[in-house]
């Protein structure tokens, strides 16, 4: 006999077994709902009332009271009574239920429609007063409705009252055709606009385009401009300039799309080839040619040595020159036994574990050093008696490495990350907020100040401090510089301040740096995702140009298919890139950055970290970056720490 | 359909019956238990002597983040499991799986850090406390409400400070929580999904907040018995007078609790003290203090014929979780066996023979 018992059943056992004759008749009689409405249609705001009754098997009406429930109550309100509140336009669900006696439960369920407010407005935001003939330029339409919100669900229905003067092509464009005037009607729903524009002779008899280059290397921004004049050689400031390129690539093999061109007139190309940019007005045209060559920025990569970590996985790591001269590194655990190992890196080729720091935890995410060497803090997730926090170490002397303070207040939930400037440490709690912990004296560490977004659902998972200003990864906030002691919006420890941000719309904004093109001028924030997608590491690197941060741009990528992003380090005019089961990746982001830079052949060198005798063995999954002393450590979460060193001889074609 | 219930629960009751009168025959019981640290749940086999990890069920989607699986809970029809995923971005959630394959049904996102899972049988919804163990300890926080079918989040109703210990009443009319950080005891009417009553769950309700963390109703008397975790008491409610009508001293840091079906017996981990305690409700006396084989006593799971208590227990930094098995007849540990690290949320599944 095989019988089966579910966990809460011996008391109810017990009184069904008394109960059973009774049961019978009972459970024999079927229930039903019957809702006043199962489709309802309301507006934004409105309110009505369901009722609701429940039946017998004969359809007699019973006492057994309904109660109703929402499948989307932050869009469609409802009390357990029935009385219906809609808060967001969309498709929603309600429903209804009820138990009889005996314990049988029915549900019914209630569309609910609640309509997209009416249209108010359609805007032409680019329509100029007037156009040349033969140009074409867009005329954006934009849509909103009574509530003030941006649609894009609604067709808009342009039309023009002139053909043989101006028409309109399938794209929202303008085309001008002789001189005139015209009213261009737009309308979406029952909202309906108008602009007259006037179509003017075209004074342009001519078009020039400067800049670029005869030759140039794969990756290698390059800036056109064109210019229109009149027949006096006057510019003619507000000709509609297009710009295009076409491509005969060196690989014509199947070669797919390899350059691109903004219409601000930079250029970049991916592949080897001969590139003609054209610039366009009206029926004018010209081209300039250039030759791309290819980047050549490969160069050899070879392993110093490596400290294999073969019992458990590693995480981040910091390396450091003691206060002794000599050399040292610290790494992380991960779901694993609470340690940080110090190692004696003076002889790269050689590093050694000189102590071992164990804590309450199993995962010691996060490990930083002051700048002058003397302080070393670790993180701590999963400690047994669930306050984690900090433990601020002395490795004055990394031989003997002492604890100054153990530091969990508000940071017991766990912490993630963390960073050392200027005497404060900058502590993520548990992926909300990061406070700031003043180690002045470390045997003394205290709060004195904290940043926190404060949108819905919010949440943190790194920061990062370079010249007082702090930059925060927020996932779906996206990247925050805050200034936290720069100056330049009157920000201190004490008092952050954000001084800009920047969202992209993936969410997976895991970590952040910042960069100064010396070449260009240009301030970059470069933020790294962290996604999983299947159960496999993906993602990629964005560059967004935060020159004038309060409008940042995100301007280019460095994508590896197939692997995911994880820290970063800078040094010089190279991005040094964890990227988990892509290994170490060392990128050449010198100059004007557009476009992917994986595909731009600016990758300098990688560095597959696989290990037979790692912890998972021969599975490279790279964790963090750090170039010292003109070395690259890194540390791989399977196989530990890994010294490499990028030669300055190029790597032959044949060998790409 | 309905015919067909019935004959089903007829032979429950019968094979329920015979589990209460036939104590010798051999049975097997099934436990989920998760591994916090590890993001792994342990489906555990106990044949009355020996106990042995099943199946290792990996859970979470983000191999290189640690999702924190925290409470279990088996539906009352034993045919699926659910599971809080603790850490989200930032919001966590609850998994429904298929008990015997394992597989991933369905997922919804609730609220933080969310711990503790019942579910009414009389209601169908599963209510599951957003324990909010990252935030500072001075935001409310909620329970949220899933109408399990379709893993649909019906309702977040605020509670208080850190709720913890999720249970319902016998009928599944009532849930009962505590709130740790303003050491309440919460009853929210499980179909209204409204607050009902509050109470200082402390001695003195004027005293230090004794941290309450885990409330346990008494299957057939109107008392609940709540763990106040930070005064070393079980606190014994009545809830037709709503009010605290006795409290057991006891060993450091009751955690969870379980209560034997024929309410004799109550089983109290003693997270600090690395223990599990066993009651005698009629006397209010402490009938045998077992320790456990970690460090870290967590949670307790009492099988249906009162036979045996399945508790698990932490351990420390790299060290094992650890399942042991309480004979609650003897009062002694009579078996164990290691799981993942931190193992916390414990359930049992079913009983075959």
């Amino acid at each position: 006999m095989h019988s089966f018992i579910s966990r809460h059943s011996p008391s109810v056992l017990i009184f069904m077994v008394l109960l059973t004759p009774l049961a019978v008749s009972a459970q024999d009689a079927t229930i039903s709902i019957v809702v006043d409405r199962t489709e309802i249609t309301l507006n934004v705001n409105q309110t009505t009332r369901l009722s609701a009754k429940v039946l017998d098997a004969s359809g007699r009406e019973t006492d057994i009271q309904t109660r109703f429930y929402s499948r989307s109550r932050t869009s469609v309100a409802v009390s357990r009574d029935g009385e219906v509140k809609a808060l967001k336009s969309g498709t929603y669900s309600i429903f209804v239920r009820a138990s009889s006696p005996e314990g049988q439960r029915i549900t019914e369920e209630i569309r609910v429609d609640v309509l997209y407010p009416p249209i108010e407005s359609v805007t032409f935001t680019s329509a100029p007063e007037q156009v040349y003939v033969g140009t074409r330029v867009p005329l954006n339409p934009e849509v909103r409705d009574v509530s003030g919100q941006l649609r894009d669900d609604v067709d808009v229905h342009i039309s023009i009252d002139n053909p043989s003067v101006a028409t309109v092509d399938a794209f929202g464009h303008i085309v001008a055709h002789e001189t005139g005037s015209v009213t261009i009607t737009g309308q979406a729903e029952e909202a309906t606009s108008y602009v007259i524009i006037t179509v003017i002779p075209n004074p342009i008899t001519d078009l020039n385009l400067s800049g670029g280059a005869l030759e140039a290397r794969t990756g290698d921004v390059i800036q056109y401009s064109a210019v229109a004049r009149n027949a006096e050689g006057e510019p003619v400031q507000d000709a509609p300039v297009r710009y295009a390129v076409y491509a005969q690539p060196d690989d014509d093999l199947g070669a797919s799309a390899s350059a691109q061109i903004d219409q601000d007139g930079r250029f970049v190309a991916e592949t080897p080839g001969l590139y003609t940019i054209v610039a366009s007005t009206g029926k004018l045209s010209t081209e300039s040619s250039i030759r791309i060559t290819p980047r050549d920025a490969a160069r050899q990569i070879e392993l110093v040595g490596k400290g294999i970590v073969s019992d458990v996985h590693t995480s981040d790591l910091w390396v450091w020159e003691g206060v002794d001269g000599r050399d040292y590194a610290v790494t992380g655990t991960w779901r694993a036994n609470g340690e940080a190992y110090f190692w004696d890196v003076t002889n790269p080729a050689s590093p050694t574990i000189i102590d071992t720091v164990a804590v309450d935890a199993r995962t010691v995410n996060d490990v930083k050093v002051s700048e002058d060497g003397s302080v070393c803090v670790i993180s701590r997730e999963g400690a047994s008696n669930r306050r984690n926090g900090l433990v601020i170490l002395n490795c004055t002397d990394p031989h003997n490495v002492t604890t100054y303070a153990t530091y969990d207040e508000d940071l017991t939930g766990g912490v993630h990350n963390i960073f050392i400037y200027d005497h404060h440490i900058y502590a993520l709690s548990a992926g909300r907020r990061y406070d700031i912990i003043s180690i002045e004296d470390p045997t003394n560490p205290h709060l004195v100040g904290s940043f926190e977004l404060e949108s819905v659902g919010h949440s943190i998972h790194d920061v990062w401090v370079v010249d007082g200003i702090a930059y925060s990864s927020n996932w779906g906030d996206g990247v925050y510089m805050v200034d936290v002691g720069n100056g330049v919006e009157g920000g201190s420890p004490s008092n952050p301040v954000v001084i800009g941000h920047y969202v992209y719309p993936s969410g997976w904004n895991h970590a952040a740096i910042p960069y100064r093109s010396k070449d260009t001028g240009k301030f970059y924030v470069i933020a790294a995702d962290e996604v999983s997608i299947n159960g496999k590491m993906g993602g990629w690197v964005h560059f967004v140009d935060f020159t004038d941060p309060k409008n940042p741009k995100e301007v280019a990528r460095y994508e590896v298919p197939e692997a995911g992003s994880h820290n970063l380090w800078i040094d010089g005019d190279r991005l040094y890139i964890a990227y988990y089961q892509g290994g170490l990746r060392v990128v050449d982001i010198s100059g004007d950055l557009m476009g992917d830079l994986y595909k731009q052949g600016r990758e300098v060198a990688h560095y597959f970290s696989n290990d037979a005798n790692g912890h998972v063995p021969n599975a490279a999954m790279a964790w963090g970056p750090q170039v010292f002393k003109g070395n690259v450590f890194f540390s791989d979460m399977n196989s530990g720490l890994w010294i490499v060193k990028v030669q300055g001889d190029a790597v032959p074609d044949s060998a790409l | 359909m309905i015919r067909k219930n019935l004959i089903h629960v007829i032979l429950l009751g019968l094979a329920g019956w015979s589990f209460l009168t036939n104590t010798v025959s051999a049975q097997d019981y099934y436990v989920y238990v998760a591994a916090e640290s590890d993001d792994e749940v342990a489906l555990l086999r106990f044949d009355g002597t020996n106990l042995e990890v099943v199946k290792t069920i990996e859970v979470g989607t983000w191999p290189n983040e640690i999702e924190g699986p925290h409470g279990l809970n088996v539906s009352p029809d034993g045919e699926f499991w659910y599971l809080s995923i603790a850490h989200g971005f930032p919001y966590g959630k609850v998994v429904k799986y298929k008990t015997g394959s394992d597989e991933l049904v369905q997922e919804v996102e609730v609220g933080l850090f969310p711990a503790t899972i019942a579910i009414s049988e009389a209601t169908g919804f599963l209510y599951v406390v957003n324990f909010n163990l990252h935030g500072r300890m001075t935001e409310e926080s909620s329970v949220s409400v899933i109408e399990t079918e379709t893993m649909t989040e019906i309702e977040r109703i605020p509670q208080g400070i850190m709720p913890h210990g999720s249970r319902m009443s016998p009928d599944g009319l009532m849930h009962y929580s505590a709130s740790m950080m303003t050491g309440e005891l919460v009853e929210i009417d499980a179909i209204t999904l409204e607050v009902v009553r509050r109470l200082k769950t402390g001695s003195d309700p004027e005293g230090p907040n004794p941290k309450p963390t885990w409330v346990t109703p008494h299957p057939t008397k109107p008392l609940v018995f709540v763990a106040n975790n930070a005064a070393n008491q079980i606190a014994v409610v009545d809830l037709e007078k709503w009010e605290i009508v006795d409290h057991y001293e006891t060993n450091k840091g009751p955690y969870n609790l379980d209560i034997t079906p024929d309410g004799k017996l109550l089983i109290v981990s003693y997270k600090g003290a690395a223990s599990t305690g066993v009651w005698d409700l009629e006397k209010g006396e402490e009938l045998a203090l077992i320790p456990n084989s970690r460090a870290v006593t967590h949670g307790v799971a009492v099988t249906p014929d009162g036979r045996y208590a399945f508790v698990s227990a932490e351990g420390v930094g790299g060290e094992p979780g650890a399942v042991d098995v309480i004979d609650l007849s003897t009062k002694e540990l009579v078996a164990s066996v290691d799981v993942g690290k931190q193992a916390g949320g414990i359930i049992f599944w079913k009983m075959t023979e």
